[in-house]
């Protein structure tokens, strides 16, 4: 288990870094997402021991690493992968049996175990200045993976490869990293990589962590409004809740009610979150199961990913993917009148305040 | 124009059928040179790399005396070299003028700032990223020196070759130093010198020759080290 407690580090003017509770389990991947700048790199250099904090813990197997005597032991239990590798003026083989000679090991047979795992073999006796950029991010990992680490950190290690190389490259470092039990700690602002690859995630945002929690919870269920922008909730109103029945809160934006699932009180001030994705557009109000009706005029249509994205306006702003098919089905156009749907279940609703707590 | 000609005939067949006179001028040179040049590097490529890693205060001026000890004119080595080896000087009691030792001293001082300003441009152009690497890779400081040093092997190789080459064919500072006395600190070029004076044209030129086939020899060696790792 790792844990961070209270971390502090202040750069006058740049970034003011304060990290009140952060932890991952062992064996597990944890994913820091956030926007540049955020802090993110500068927490994986904590972590590794390359920036001293003002203040704060950080416990790592049960140990508290800054008041650890022996640093290079545990320099030795952790492999740094970064954003762009660096490799030495050698072969591909040398490069990755480096770690074991440092630590006065011999090479028996794993770094041939790293490269078949990596599928590099091929590369084993190439000069590391002759490789392509996707090769030599395979011989960082493979170097960082061949001394059975504990633990693992990981700063943006796929920002220049190519997408189809890069989906490869996860799935392999995904299916290694459970394989020999790793602890991870990856950092990047791609939130595609991110679900990739971790069990666990967390938002940072100008130097907070804003929330920890599953990948499902942080994409449906952000505990903030920034990390709801962040995760690319389009639709975020505010509105107070103005009656309440059992669960389902009946919330006024403007002369409009909306119904949503959620435990906040009558009275409270919330944002409410939807995602362009549980929205549904018809012609006609249809009789499905949504709570949520609003005719609606599309103010702009473009295209969005694979999808098209309509902006539209129910009295409120309201962002809806649908796809090819049926803006062609619904003869879509700007101007238009629609009828835009979306279950109670599908409103997020943040308290106003909220997003001023840090976890 | 027939005596230099008639300068180089002679001077082959000197060359080729090497007496122990022009031998022992030979051994005392490269003695001379190599030592010099290993104390250089021994000296030059910890300090370079040392003043390239380090913050300190007024490190671009000790940067800058580096850089004008690289172009050194070697007779005011020499006469330095004298000033201080001379019975009534600072290191008299050394007694090394006149000796190979004081010629070795006046070649350590010539060829010292330029590996150490050679080998100080190579480790400040390493990659910045080399260091955060090679920690994270578990070196101990040491270990990461020696890699740092492999990683510049290159470029140090070329320090010592440009060492090398300063010392093999300076005449000045050994001439002054070392008094170019036969048989004890005579070397290829102050012997080039006195020839020359002397009009042996051909003895001149067969010294010349020679030197510059060791010079060529040695260097050969340094650059097929060099060349055989950029594969």
């Amino acid at each position: 288990m790792i844990e961070i407690k209270n971390l502090k580090l202040d750069f006058p003017g740049r970034l003011n870094l304060f990290i009140n509770k952060l932890s991952v389990e062992k064996g597990r991947i944890l994913a820091i997402i956030g926007p540049n700048g955020s802090g993110k790199t500068t927490l994986l250099n904590i972590i590794a021991l390359f920036q001293k904090p003002d203040n704060g813990s950080l416990e790592i197997f049960g140990e508290n690493i800054f008041n650890m005597k022996d640093k290079l032991a545990f320099r030795r239990e952790t492999s740094f992968i970064f954003s762009q590798p660096y490799l030495f003026n050698e072969t591909v083989y040398n490069n990755i049996a480096l770690p074991l000679c440092l630590r006065g090991m011999h090479d028996t047979g794993a770094v041939d175990e790293m490269l078949d795992l990596f599928k590099i073999s091929r590369l084993k006796m190439n000069l590391a200045a002759t490789l392509s950029q996707g090769e030599k991010h395979r011989v960082s990992l493979a170097r960082a993976f061949v001394t059975k680490p504990k633990l693992i950190l990981l700063d943006e290690p796929f920002l220049s490869l190519d997408s189809r190389f890069k989906e490869s490259l996860i799935s392999d470092l995904r299916r290694i990293i459970k394989l020999n039990k790793i602890t991870t700690i990856f950092v990047t602002q791609d939130q595609s990589e991110a679900l990739a690859l971790c069990d666990t995630m967390a938002v940072m945002i100008n130097g907070r962590v804003l929330q920890q929690a599953g990948p499902e919870d942080i994409f449906t269920r952000p505990g903030s409004k920034e990390v709801a922008d962040f995760v690319g909730i389009e639709t975020i109103i505010e509105g107070p809740i103005c009656k309440k029945e059992g669960n389902l809160c009946f919330i006024k934006v403007k002369d409009k009610i909306l119904e949503a699932v959620s435990e906040y009180s009558e009275g409270d001030d919330v944002f409410i979150c939807i995602r362009p994705e549980d929205v549904v557009v018809s012609k006609h109000i249809d009789t499905n199961s949504a709570r949520n009706h609003f005719k609606a005029i599309i103010i702009n249509i473009e295209p969005w990913r694979l999808e098209y994205k309509l902006s539209l306006d129910c009295g409120f702003n309201l962002a809806v993917s649908v796809t090819a098919q049926s803006v062609k089905n619904l003869d879509l156009r700007i101007g238009q009148e629609i009828v835009a749907s979306f279950k109670a279940t599908a409103v997020h609703l943040i308290r106003r305040g909220s997003q001023d707590d840090t976890i | 124009m027939n005596f230099i000609l008639e300068g180089f005939r002679k001077g082959v067949i000197l060359l080729f059928g090497l007496n122990s006179e022009v031998l022992a001028v030979l051994k005392l040179s490269l003695y001379i040179s190599i030592l010099a040049t290993f104390i250089a590097v021994c000296i030059g490529v910890p300090l370079g790399s040392i003043i390239a890693i380090k913050k300190f205060p007024l490190k671009k001026i000790i940067i800058a005396l580096i850089n004008t000890g690289m172009g050194l004119p070697p007779v005011v080595v020499g006469l330095f070299a004298v000033l201080f080896l001379s019975r009534n000087g600072p290191l008299g009691f050394l007694q090394w003028l006149y000796t190979p030792k004081g010629m070795i001293l006046a070649q350590v001082i010539i060829a010292a700032p330029i590996i150490t300003g050679l080998s100080l441009a190579a480790v400040q152009s390493v990659d910045p990223r080399f260091y955060q690497q090679i920690l994270s890779l578990g070196a101990t400081t040491r270990q990461s020196i020696w890699v740092l040093l492999k990683e510049i092997r290159l470029s140090v190789l070329a320090a010592v070759i440009a060492g090398f080459g300063s010392i093999i064919s300076e005449v000045g500072a050994v001439m002054m130093v070392g008094g170019n006395i036969k048989g004890q600190t005579r070397v290829l070029t102050t012997a080039t010198v006195l020839e020359t004076n002397m009009g042996n044209f051909d003895i001149a030129i067969a010294l010349g020759l020679i030197l510059l086939t060791m010079s060529f020899i040695v260097n050969l060696a340094l650059t097929f080290i060099q060349q055989s790792e950029d594969r």
